[in-house]
């Protein structure tokens, strides 16, 4: 057990880690100057567009879900979801951004994503 | 000659024993009204971001929470002058009054738990498939795979957050018992199941306590960080309209583990 003041934990080194892991998609600030606004730029209209298909995967998969959506609804459904995902995966590799740099802290109410 | 704030108190009187603050110099209270601002004169440079320089801000603010309601401020905030923080009170008199009466004999405890959260999904794939899952889709195109694996994640994940709601659901069932206020963050990262602070009385806080104790000795297979008393970082309520006391924020491996994350005109951005 380790007592450090008033903290108190059996697993520092884990919680340590999660805490850093929360923090680092939490960028406090826009990173622009002349040699990455471009890239700057790419990161925050990804991110806005990694928002909105994701929301639209989630409400298709609800409605998959409910069986309101007919085989072939399925599947125009799919080939859209499937097609924007591999368009996001190119532009993602075009300006060399990972996953878990598509967000944005929002502050109080936490990570847009 | 400037002046580095640690806190408001509910006091315009002195603050009893002496008490040294950062690079040693006296603290003492700054009147206004019926309450004051606690202080220590800055001559100078701005202290650097140490662990020492940031233990020695806390010590001030949690010997203030002894004898005192205090609304503790964030490490690094210094006034020009006097005058400034004179003005400041006088913007927020009012705010800063309701904030230490709603206060007044309440401290602030906080718990963050991890769950393995990497088993808990592998069980809860192993019964998707052992469950009679639902087809959504008929025949094996790459399209229809993929909707079919989409589906799946979201089922996954649907009942990984479930699952998420319900443990700190009962939690908070035990710790809530005891809590004037509180506020949970679920699942910050995968592994991090509950990051949250309690707003508690101090002549319950044994009862407080006891329940953490309850909930460890029940849930063995949980990690818990349990930390306070600290004085109500979290729980101070400034309306929009304030302005940002003058802050440079920086945060240390303390900062990063206790977690204070509201303080008095804690600036954001």
């Amino acid at each position: 057990m380790i007592v450090n003041r008033m903290v108190e934990t059996d697993f520092p080194e884990e919680f340590i880690e999660e805490i850093e892991k929360s923090q680092d998609s939490l960028p406090r600030k826009i990173d622009a100057n002349p040699g990455n606004v471009e890239k700057g730029l790419a990161k925050l209209v990804l991110t806005l567009i990694e928002l909105i298909r994701k929301l639209l995967e989630k409400q298709a998969m609800r409605r998959v879900e409910a069986g309101s959506l007919s085989e072939e609804e399925i599947e125009r459904v799919g080939e859209t979801l499937m097609k924007l995902e591999n368009k996001m995966k190119e532009l993602k590799e075009i300006f060399g951004l990972k996953n878990e740099e598509l967000n944005i802290n929002l502050g109080p109410l936490g990570d847009l994503i | 000659m400037k002046i580095y704030v640690y806190g408001i108190i509910d006091s315009n009187d002195g603050i009893g024993e002496s008490t040294c603050g950062l690079e040693k110099a006296n603290v003492y209270n700054i009147p206004y009204r019926d309450i004051g601002v606690v202080a220590s004169d800055l001559i100078g440079p701005m202290p650097d971001v140490t662990e020492d320089n940031i233990l020695a801000h806390e010590d001030v603010v949690e010997s203030l929470m002894e004898n005192f309601t205090v609304l503790p401020v964030r490490f690094h905030t210094v006034f020009d002058a006097k005058e400034n923080i004179l003005s400041m009170m006088g913007d927020y008199y009012t705010d800063f009054k309701d904030n230490l009466n709603r206060l007044r004999n309440k401290v602030e405890f906080g718990i963050k738990v991890i769950w393995p959260a990497e088993k808990i999904k592998e069980h809860i794939t192993s019964c998707y498939w052992k469950s009679g899952r639902k087809e959504v889709v008929s025949d094996d195109s790459p399209i229809k795979r993929f909707i079919r694996e989409k589906f799946e994640k979201y089922k996954i994940d649907k009942e990984f957050t479930e699952k998420a709601n319900r443990l700190v659901t009962t939690i908070d069932i035990f710790l809530g018992k005891s809590a004037a206020e509180k506020k949970l963050e679920k699942l910050k990262t995968e592994n991090l199941l509950l990051d949250g602070v309690y707003l508690v009385e101090k002549d319950k806080q044994s009862n407080f306590k006891e329940a953490f104790e309850h909930i460890r000795s029940a849930r063995t297979d949980l990690r818990y960080l349990f930390s306070g008393p600290w004085p109500p970082y979290n729980f101070v309520i400034l309306p929009k309209k304030s302005r940002p006391l003058k802050i440079s924020e920086q945060a240390t491996m303390f900062d990063k583990i206790i977690q204070k994350q509201n303080p008095v005109g804690a600036d954001k951005t």
